[in-house]
């Protein structure tokens, strides 16, 4: 099973995401800190509806550039059924691999060609490693919905467009061994919620060569 | 403590305990530095060993890390863990521990789950890895290594991380520590190499490059001792000494392991035994050579020191005449001289000293001691065999005189020249010898009483010459004595005492020499028992004194008597002076004799003026009696007591009697002199005064000795001694007196001489007073003195 979206569909899923913002826009802003309140980075934050209705419109794609012998960007979220793109910036070749349970996958990536986006169609977390360059170390964390963001450096994040409801607001981060509990959370119309994590972080991942 | 006298052992002790010490000093310094050096050697050993030790068990945890590595990253591995493949991750594990030789590896997963186990079997139940421990290091560090004891055997362990590319499992691989290793170890570091575990409470041994016998002594020492790692620690094991190193490998809570590095001190020092042995034989060697050495250095000391040694021995015998030889030079050379100058020192000393002891040293011929040696030698002799041999004692005549007035040099060489002349006479058949003084004594062989007397005379003969000195012609005369083996005794003490008593009476008599007779032997015991009658005599009035008239002879008449002495004896009747004056004289009692014969003459004399008889005196005054300086007071008392004037008084002395002492004789002549009696010289001729000094005297008048009066007659030798006597006295202004005028005819040829008076039996013999009284007035020679008072 693959799904390799083309780019007018891309442009289309573009736009369905947008319209029923326009409507009724409601939002969350999360504020991701540690126990002193240092903000934190890549984490990722996402609302899971109350309600078992089927959500509209398609998976948006992701895009993890290989630059300097690093996956970039560290943290990707993706909506399940989404692909990612891996082009390959090094001159040198990568060959990226995952055990995850939710997408097993070996890819090599030669310098200077392209191949196809890799659909992620299971939720979960898939720990991306090079079998080549073993330090580097890259998490794509797939989520069953469309409402998501990730912490930017302030420790910041937006999740936009929602309707209002009822919804899980969940948190993973990869310094964190499982998910936060999520907090249930109700949207109104044109609201914005806001929501504070203060995180215990555990060690950052190590990879074979690196902590 | 004992001594050690011989010079040589002194020698041969000293160097062997000299090089005794320094062996020993030199001995325990050697294996004191070797035995430091060899624990130094060991401590460098040991330490190197557990270097090397170290850096084995560290190249062994890379070796199994980096294969353990190897299969972390090994893609299907990890797809088969990641995939929860156990299957394949058990082949996987098993091929792998293979490829690598490894003694068991372990596949755990991240959170402690035994995977897979080369060991054994996990099957379907659920494991847990063994050593959590060691996954938690793990997990902090990247990675752990540690030893560990699984089921009795110890395994170098490392624990690696596998990654997809998160921890998803571990793995651990290990090198079990055998018996292969240990000795892999032994021959890399050269170390007794154990390793032992403690669990609980004792160590167990694990594996020992040690012999079989000495492990289980290791555990117990550990079990015993403290254990101080990384330090040298002695353990002895069944009698062998190990210096240690214990080298702690891992530690749990519960689990132990070390390795002990040994290295067997006996070994070590085999070497520096092997050095001490040498060692050792060569001291002994040495003090072997050294012995040998000394022995034959104090030899060569002690041997000529023997030599000297008993030819000191032959000197304190008395033996000189072997010289000391040790054929050595430099010190002993020296000493052997010195003691050979010794020697001769010696040997000339004796010699003088024994010639000193038997021999006169002014002449050189033998003393009195070898004297009377020679005589009992003649007698011993002649026991047996028989013969007949003379012992001769010769006392020279006037020989004090000439000592005294020409000196004792001259008297040294006059004894001198007649014991040559002696000698050279009879030395070769007897003994002469000199026993003091003036005195000689000769031993000869006789066979007749003729011989007797030819030798004498021949001796006599010989001293008749003058001797010469200086110049000067001196008349020594001599006296013999003779006595002769076996008649006149038997003993050398009788022979000696009767040649003496001979001697003694040929000087008396003026005889030359005399045969000794018993007889005269008698004569000698009167006179000595005379001493103590005439010690009587004047005691009892014994003693008489009788006059002889001297007769002028221009005028034929009597002008004077001399007073004569005479003892009358109870036993023997009158006795003439000479038979006991010159024993008087001799014994010193003179002096008595002449006192009492001054007073009684005096006191004749003083009555004589009272009668009128108009006389003058002599008296005869002895030599000892001239030596005498209280005789002028006593004269001069004696004058005064009995009223004579001096002048009526003359004193005869005898011309010898000057020549004794003549300083003293004069001074005391001139006192009496100046007394005022008149002195007159007696027996003149006879001795040998010199005219000078006879010039000196002041004497009034001389006597001519009745020999040459006697003989004058008959002898125109004594006519021209007695003339020129009497021109002498003349000349020197003195009256002459001859004696012993016997007859008219000397009488007459005296008073035609022109001597002045004389006395003699012609005219009348010595009378007492009495009778001197009745001659006096009956004599033709009288001249009418006898009659004055008596007739009155």
């Amino acid at each position: 099973m693959k799904f390799s979206p083309t780019a007018p569909e891309l442009l289309l899923i573009a736009l369905w995401g947008l319209s029923p913002a326009l409507a009724v826009a409601a939002s969350i802003t999360v504020r991701v800190g540690d126990e002193s309140g240092i903000p934190v980075a890549n984490a990722v934050v996402y609302a899971v509806p109350a309600s078992e209705a089927p959500m509209t419109g398609k998976a948006a794609g992701a895009t993890i550039d290989e630059v300097n012998k690093q996956f970039v960007p560290y943290v990707t979220v993706l909506r399940s059924g989404g692909a990612i793109a891996f082009p390959n910036h090094d001159n040198i070749r990568h060959e990226i691999y995952s055990f995850s349970p939710s997408k097993i996958f070996k890819l090599e990536l030669y310098s200077g060609t392209s191949v196809e986006p890799v659909v992620f169609d299971k939720p979960g977390l898939v720990v991306l490693g090079c079998n080549i360059h073993e330090r580097m170390l890259a998490f794509v964390y797939v989520v069953d919905t469309p409402y998501f963001a990730k912490t930017g450096s302030e420790g910041k994040a937006r999740i936009e467009q929602l309707p209002a409801g009822a919804y899980q607001l969940r948190l993973w981060h990869p310094r964190l061994d499982v998910e936060s509990p999520p907090r249930p959370l109700t949207l109104t119309a044109d609201s914005n919620a806001e929501e504070e994590y203060a995180l215990v972080l555990g060690p950052p991942p190590m990879s074979m060569q690196d902590r | 403590m004992f001594k050690v006298e011989r010079l040589s052992s002194r020698i041969i002790l000293f160097f062997a305990i000299l090089l005794t010490l320094v062996e020993a000093t030199s001995f325990v310094l050697v294996n004191a530095v070797n035995t430091r050096q060899a624990r130094y050697t060991i401590d460098d050993e040991l330490q190197t060993g557990e270097r090397v030790f170290r850096q084995q068990l560290e190249l062994r945890r890379q070796q199994l890390a980096q294969s353990s590595m190897l299969l972390a990253t090994d893609f299907r591995f990890r797809e088969a863990i990641a995939t929860n493949d156990l299957p394949t991750m058990d082949s996987v594990l098993k091929n792998h521990s293979e490829r690598i030789h490894a003694s068991l590896m372990m596949l755990s997963s991240s959170d402690g789950t035994l995977l897979a186990d080369t060991l054994s079997d996990i099957g379907t139940g659920r494991h847990s890895f063994p050593f959590p421990d060691l996954m938690r290091l793990a997990r902090e560090q990247g990675q752990a290594s540690a030893i560990r004891v699984v089921d009795g055997v110890a395994y170098q362990l490392v624990i690696v991380p596998v990654r997809a590319p998160l921890l998803i499992a571990w793995i651990a691989a290990g090198f079990a520590i055998d018996d292969r290793v240990a000795t892999e170890l032994n021959n890399v570091t050269g170390l007794h190499i154990s390793f032992l575990s403690r669990n609980g409470g004792g160590w167990h041994q694990l594996v020992s490059t040690l012999p079989a016998a000495l492990r289980a002594p290791l555990a117990e020492q550990l079990r015993n001792g403290a254990i101080e790692t990384n330090a040298a620690v002695t353990l002895t094991l069944a009698d062998q000494t190990y210096e240690s190193r214990l080298v702690p490998l891992g530690t749990t809570d519960t689990d132990h392991v070390i390795a002990v590095l040994q290295r067997s001190l006996d070994e070590a020092m085999a070497p520096f035994s092997r050095l001490r042995t040498a060692l050792f034989l060569l001291s002994v060697y040495s003090l072997l050579v050294s012995a040998v050495a000394s022995y034959f250095v104090a030899r060569s000391i002690t041997r000529p020191l023997a030599t000297i040694t008993n030819s000191a021995a032959r000197i304190r015998e008395g033996d000189y005449s072997v010289p000391i030889e040790t054929g050595h030079t430099g010190e002993i050379a020296v000493l052997a001289d010195s003691l050979n100058h010794m020697r001769y020192g010696i040997a000339e000393r004796e010699e003088k000293i024994l010639r000193l002891a038997y021999e006169d040293p002014l002449t050189g011929l033998p003393n009195r001691l070898k004297f009377n040696a020679g005589v009992l030698e003649h007698i011993q002799r002649r026991q047996n065999g028989g013969g007949r041999f003379a012992v001769i004692m010769m006392d020279l005549d006037r020989f004090k005189i000439i000592n005294s007035s020409l000196g004792h040099e001259v008297g040294d060489a006059v004894l001198k020249n007649v014991a040559g002349r002696l000698r050279d006479l009879l030395g070769h058949s007897g003994i002469v010898a000199r026993l003091g003084g003036d005195e000689f004594g000769i031993v000869l062989p006789v066979n007749t009483a003729d011989d007797v007397c030819d030798v004498a005379q021949r001796i006599l003969r010989e001293l008749e010459t003058p001797v010469s000195i200086e110049g000067q012609s001196i008349d020594v005369g001599a006296s013999l004595g003779i006595a002769t083996f076996p008649t006149d005794g038997d003993d050398p003490s009788t022979l000696i005492r009767h040649a003496d008593a001979a001697m003694y009476a040929a000087k008396q008599g003026n005889l030359g020499f005399v045969l000794f007779d018993p007889l005269t032997e008698t004569e000698r015991q009167d006179q000595l028992s005379l001493l103590s009658e005439l010690r009587r005599a004047v005691e009892r009035n014994e003693l008489r004194i009788w006059y002889q008239p001297k007769i002028d002879l221009r005028s034929a008449t009597v002008c004077g008597v001399e007073a004569l002495v005479r003892w009358n004896h109870p036993q023997r009747g009158m006795l003439a002076p000479y038979d006991f004056l010159p024993f008087a004289e001799r014994t010193g009692y003179i002096r008595v004799i002449t006192q009492w014969v001054l007073d009684a003459a005096l006191r004749d004399c003083g009555r004589w003026i009272v009668d009128g008889i108009d006389l003058k005196m002599s008296i005869n005054i002895s030599t000892r009696d001239l030596l005498d300086p209280e005789l002028p007071q006593l004269l001069h008392r004696l004058l005064d007591r009995h009223r004579v004037p001096a002048d009526r008084i003359a004193l005869e002395i005898t011309e010898s009697s000057f020549m004794q002492d003549p300083t003293l004789a004069l001074n005391t002549l001139k006192e009496l002199d100046a007394v005022g009696v008149q002195l007159s010289i007696d027996d003149f001729g006879t001795g040998y005064s010199s005219l000078s000094y006879l010039k000196k005297l002041p004497v009034d008048e001389m006597k001519i000795d009745q020999t040459f009066v006697r003989n004058m007659v008959n002898d125109a030798h004594d006519l021209a001694i007695v003339r020129s006597t009497i021109d002498l006295a003349h000349n020197l202004g003195l009256r002459v007196i001859a004696e012993g005028v016997e007859d008219q005819h000397c009488f007459e040829r005296l008073r035609f001489l022109g001597c002045d008076q004389a006395q003699g039996y012609f005219m009348s013999p010595p009378l007492p007073e009495d009778q001197l009284r009745t001659w006096l007035r009956g004599s033709h020679w009288g001249g009418g003195r006898g009659r004055g008072r008596t007739a009155a």
